[in-house]
């Protein structure tokens, strides 16, 4: 079992510069601590116009400067938007390998087509076609980086002859991901041997059905490469307190916060009818059929680690038992939480929990599978 | 969070009184829903809705029209505008306004659901490539809209939200939620083009659906159940909400 910490950098209103950027500073040592920590990567999400959400709309800038202040742990880029219009894929194949040589080979790339109106609305993006975008992108991102020349034909790109650099650090090349949040993308990412970055919350049994059938398709699976990531991590939210009492109240408000904030935001299945889009995406606002009363919160998922040590060991055994191979956490939202608290949470998590679960890796290795 | 600015004598105008909160289901078959978003400028955002609501980043008008082939009144047509909100963690449409072509209808709605329904000549033109929906109020076109070039989708693929429709109850002004059930057969996604839209007469003027989005035509079987939510207008959800 391997853990990371997951930026989304949400930034509380009334906004400011200067907040913005204690936000930055405040992610920026949560890194540093969990690198010394021996947390296994540390993820930052891209997103743009999510306002209060997340203000990460630059993630390889904040992982670059990630990877200059940290030693050990890995870079998860996590996810890059696979859509044209938003990330050239050549200049995503650059930028990454960029910043594989500039972490000494850390670097892990999670891709994604992104899920709220927003963003597909901010750049032009015609939801169709993301699924195809993207789909395109995990196939030929492989070859721009390995292939020397590489000339490439394709439906949302093309490109003639030329020798992309410089070349990843990692051979063949990092470690590539996709964000699962539509019912279904965990089969895409086994067929094409890639690994699932749970980035919303499902409960235990539905977690479990998806990462059985993950493991047992990626067996077969048309790999988009000569390696395979067969690595299943979930999204969870971390406040781990001695005091369980303290860790609920502290750590569900901060788990409140964020998911209210979540609810909050545009989704592309609101706002364009299309088949690509087959659920509103994490912890979304319910359709109005199932008649909720408002005053209810949102549903909070199964199995968080806010609670003393012994619940946090308890809760990642489950996921564990059920085939769930890392756990990636946010530390806080909306700065509900002091940043004192964010970092004796994860100290105590590192000291009562961490150990019982961990093996660390060498850290220039990618941690994958060779291809049949 | 984002949250309304309006105060609640700014939207008072034009709002339906409400003698009681108990209105009879009411079955509606064969709806053809006309339904198509358009983003709004920020400066339409939060100075719109009510402080008890959040705004959507972007601010998006959603204009739906029903045409109802039965209901208890008749033969009708309603359109709404709606500001596309949060009512705590829920998607919720604020109507600014709406209107009616069925006198019975539109009173029957205000008095039972709290729609801002007024007369209006409402008139549908349904071709093989498009479908027309014109609104007139004393001789002026307060909207035009065509979809055009259908494309089916599955009737599953398209999202309804429930309103808040402002009114004069008897607990004072609340936003009442209306959870319309829908039961969609046959949907077709639409390129929306709007030609005339008078946003005085939909509730505000400082309405702007500049900028479209999507749009679509469901044919779906709406129920229109008994009321069970309020909610305190100028108060958040989380606390605001009362059940009737």
């Amino acid at each position: 079992m391997k853990f990371g910490i997951f930026f989304e950098l949400s930034v509380p209103r009334p906004f400011s510069t200067t907040l913005e950027r204690q936000v930055y500073e405040n992610a920026l040592e949560q890194a540093r601590l969990a690198d010394e920590l021996g947390f296994h990567w540390v993820w930052a999400v891209e997103h743009h116009f999510l306002e209060e959400y997340s203000h990460c709309s630059a993630p390889e800038l904040v992982l670059t400067a990630v990877a200059m202040q940290t030693k050990r742990i890995r870079i998860g880029h996590g996810a890059v938007v696979c859509v044209p219009e938003m990330n050239h894929p050549i200049r995503v194949a650059e930028r990454a390998a960029t910043l594989d040589l500039l972490s000494g080979g850390r670097l892990e790339l999670g891709t994604a087509r992104s899920s709220t109106w927003t963003e597909l609305g901010g750049f032009q993006v015609n939801p169709d076609d993301t699924k195809k975008t993207w789909d395109e992108f995990v196939r030929a991102l492989p070859v721009l980086w390995k292939r020397e020349p590489v000339r490439w034909e394709g439906r949302c790109f093309s490109m003639p002859e030329r020798n992309i650099l410089p070349k990843c650090v990692q051979d063949p090349h990092p470690p590539l991901w996709v964000t699962v949040t539509s019912p279904g993308t965990e089969l895409d990412a086994a067929e094409r041997g890639i690994g699932c970055l749970g980035v919303s919350a499902a409960s235990y049994h539905e977690q479990e059905r998806r990462t059985r059938e993950y493991h047992r398709r990626i067996q077969s699976c048309n790999p988009v490469s000569s390696v395979v990531n067969d690595q299943v991590a979930t999204l969870n939210f971390l406040y781990c307190h001695e005091d369980r009492k303290t860790a609920a109240e502290l750590g569900m408000r901060f788990v409140g916060t964020f998911s209210v904030a979540n609810s909050h935001l545009l989704w592309t299945r609101e706002a364009f009818p299309t088949r690509a889009y087959q659920s509103l995406a994490n912890l979304a606002p319910s359709a109005s059929s199932m008649a909720t009363n408002p005053s209810e919160g949102v549903a909070l998922p199964e199995g968080l680690c806010i609670g003393d040590p012994k619940h946090c060991i308890d809760t990642i055994q489950r996921w564990e038992s059920m085939g769930v191979t890392g756990v990636n956490f946010l530390l806080n939202g909306m700065e509900v939480l002091p940043q004192s608290a964010v970092l004796d949470s994860m100290r105590l998590f590192a000291k009562e929990v961490l150990p019982l679960f961990t093996k660390r890796e060498a850290p220039a290795r990618a941690s994958v599978g060779v291809a049949q | 969070m984002i949250t309304g600015t309006a105060r609640i004598e700014e939207l008072q105008a034009r709002r339906p009184r409400m003698a009681a909160f108990d209105a009879a289901p009411v079955s509606l078959p064969g709806v053809e829903i006309l339904q198509a978003m358009f983003e709004m400028p920020g400066s339409a955002r939060e100075c719109i809705v009510p402080a008890g609501l959040h705004p959507t980043n972007p601010a998006a008008l959603v204009l739906q029209a029903w045409r109802c082939p039965e209901s208890p009144w008749g033969a009708f047509s309603l359109v709404q505008a709606r500001a596309q909100t949060r009512s705590g963690v829920r998607a919720r449409g604020f109507v600014t306004g709406a209107a009616c072509d069925n006198a019975a209808a539109a009173s029957a709605l205000a008095s039972g659901f709290g729609y801002p329904a007024l007369a209006a000549e409402i008139r549908w033109q349904r071709s093989y490539d498009s479908v027309r929906l014109e609104v007139g109020r004393s001789g002026e076109m307060i909207l035009a809209f065509e979809g055009a070039d259908p494309d089916p989708l599955a009737a599953s693929d398209v999202q309804f939200s429930g309103t808040l429709n402002l009114a004069d109850t008897p607990r004072g002004w609340r936003l009442v939620q209306v959870d319309p059930e829908f039961v969609p057969s046959r949907a077709e996604r639409l390129h929306p083009k709007l030609s005339a839209f008078a946003p005085a007469a939909w509730g505000d003027p400082r309405l702007d659906p500049y900028y479209p989005v999507s749009a679509s035509i469901t044919l779906a079987h709406v129920t229109l159940p008994a009321l069970r939510f309020v909610c305190r207008p100028e108060e958040l959800a989380f606390t605001g909400t009362e059940r009737v």
